[in-house]
């Protein structure tokens, strides 16, 4: 096949392979059907669908849903390491530097599981190679003696500053929770720090806000849960619409009422102004998130419309595919688990 | 005690009545003391069909969440989450007395934990995992609650069960067979009277005579 090097053509080319795949992706009538199968059932339909080739591949290591849940986060890896392949230019870049947020939570287990001195098998079953450091590396972190020597091995990574500067604090502290936040932060900060240097990075940048901004509301709504009052400083992400005293003032908010309000005084996007005004009332916290998701995804198509040949058709792919491995992965496991078909459907992205 | 072992003198009269009247005194203390302690058991025993109840609910919760958990974020984003998981609950173990019962009271602490000391980052998890974290809190927090006072239940059923083993003997063994060798004495040293009593007069007839 010719490879087209030159000009916008390879850019279109690849928005346009995001297009055709996104209209590949299973539609909401198919979970719709699923739901209303047993897990044999939906086993086989996922087989029938192009998770099969993972399927066989992990057969012999795994069995059940074990298997299945497995398979699909190596098909999602795969996609994504297919994705970064064709992509050109700026676009691999920016597609790079979206998928880091996977490494993010591998590097995260494997610490994690070293510290709990867990056997290698059982961290590698939990780790999803969906990001920049691949399979081979993250085997060769899983082989290292202790989890210092683990930080060492990620010296040159676009981790290593943060993880190094924090994983002895998270092991004084004997937790990793404030070494996770600030890894994500700068996960966020390395994005807005790309898209303002790299070509096209504005089209980015408003992705990147769009996700800091629902991932802020999300937290903030998920304090409001706890009991124990929080210092939102150290949870929420700047960079988007909110700057974080801005959200550090929202979470003291008791009222759910004028903590809304004040939320809908500086969101600009008329969606998620909507589901907003619908959170007034009392809704699970898991309900919320789905409502925000959805919204970020519906806005996502709305920019991936507006600027077709840019980042943002590629990062509503990536996101699309991601939810639909999530959608089979939470059938599967939900008919597992005995939920009734209203309760998973309730958890679903569609 | 058998009758024939026993000395039919005053002697062993005195104590045997002092040993009657120390086993009627400790049948009647040991009786008291077993209505106490059941009255202590049925009150503990209201509390432990509670916690039981409790229990249970909380229990089918967790189970319930972490299958939820399970649905969202899958097994892998549960085991990562699960990893986090680095302080354990820590448990002091000390002791109260019920009625001469030594009963344990636990006492507990880090069981529940805020978002920022679970471990994991509130950035890279969903609030499925806080849900799942919180029921299975309350469900370890259930289980300590539960152990103290089943604890206590089953040492107070089983010092029931002594104690009312001991009244029973007391009861149905021990004083009527003091009560029966007192009986055999008073007779025999009565007896013995009596036969004294014929013999001086048998002497005293034979001197006359």
């Amino acid at each position: 096949m010719a490879e087209v090097r030159a000009g916008p053509a390879p850019y279109i080319y690849v928005c346009t392979r995001m297009r055709v795949r996104k209209s590949k992706l299973l539609p909401k009538e198919e979970y719709l059907r699923m739901l209303n199968m047993s897990l044999p059932e939906i086993t086989r339909s996922i087989e029938e669908l192009e998770y099969k080739r993972e399927i066989d591949e992990l057969s012999a290591s795994f069995h059940g849903i074990d298997l299945l849940e497995i398979a699909l986060s190596w098909n999602l890896a795969k996609e994504y390491q297919a994705i970064i392949a064709i992509t050109p230019g700026t676009l691999k870049a920016f597609t790079q530097a979206y998928l880091r947020r996977w490494d993010i939570q591998n590097i995260l287990t494997i610490l994690r599981g070293k510290r709990q001195g867990l056997k290698i098998g059982k961290i590698k079953e939990v780790l999803i190679p969906a990001g920049e450091l691949d399979r081979v590396f993250l085997d060769r972190l899983l082989i290292e003696d202790s989890p210092d020597r683990i930080v060492e091995a990620l010296k040159g990574k676009n981790l290593y500053p943060v993880v190094a500067k924090e994983f002895p604090l998270a092991v004084q502290s004997n937790s990793l929770s404030h070494m996770e936040n600030e890894l994500y932060k700068d996960f966020y900060r390395n994005l807005i720090n790309d898209a303002n240097v790299m070509k096209g990075g504005d089209l980015f940048l408003k992705y990147i806000s769009l996700d800091i901004d629902i991932t802020n509301i999300r937290n903030l709504f998920r304090l409001r849960v706890d009991t124990v009052q929080e210092d939102a400083r150290e949870m929420m992400i700047p960079g988007g619409t909110f700057s974080v005293e801005e959200l550090h003032r929202l979470n003291g908010i008791t009222d759910q009422n004028e903590f809304i309000d004040a939320l809908m005084e500086k969101v600009r996007v008329k969606t998620l102004l909507a589901v907003l005004d619908k959170l007034r009332g009392e809704k699970p916290i898991r309900e919320i998130e789905i409502d925000l998701i959805k919204v970020q995804i519906e806005q996502m198509e709305k920019m991936a419309k507006l600027n077709p040949f840019s980042i943002h058709p590629i990062l509503v792919y990536l996101e699309k595919k991601k939810y639909e491995v999530f959608n089979l992965r939470a059938i599967a496991r939900g008919k597992e688990s005995k939920l009734s078909t209203d309760r998973i459907k309730g958890y679903l992205v569609m | 005690m058998a009758l024939r072992d026993v000395k039919p003198t005053r002697s062993e009269l005195i104590g045997l009545k002092r040993r009657i009247a120390l086993s009627e005194r400790g049948y009647k203390i040991l009786k008291m003391k077993r209505d106490g302690l059941i009255l202590e058991f049925f009150k503990v025993l209201a509390d432990a069909k509670d916690s039981r109840g409790e229990l249970l609910q909380k229990y089918q919760r967790a189970v319930e969440s972490m299958a939820l958990a399970n649905t969202v974020e899958g097994a892998i984003g549960v085991k990562s989450a699960a990893f986090s998981v680095k302080e354990v609950p820590q448990i002091t173990l000390t002791s109260k007395n019920i009625m001469g019962v030594v009963v344990p009271k636990i006492e507990s602490s880090k069981v529940r934990k805020s978002l920022v000391d679970r471990g994991y980052g509130i950035l890279g998890t969903t609030s499925i995992i806080d849900e799942t974290a919180t029921s299975f809190e309350e469900l370890v927090e259930a289980i300590i609650e539960s152990a103290e006072i089943e604890t206590t239940m089953k040492r107070l059923l089983s010092e029931i069960e002594s104690t009312k083993r001991r009244v029973n003997a007391l009861e149905f063994k021990v004083i009527p067979e003091l009560s029966e060798a007192r009986d055999f004495i008073k007779m025999r040293l009565d007896e013995m009277e009596r036969e004294e009593l014929f013999r001086l007069k048998k002497i005293k007839a034979r001197m006359k005579a």
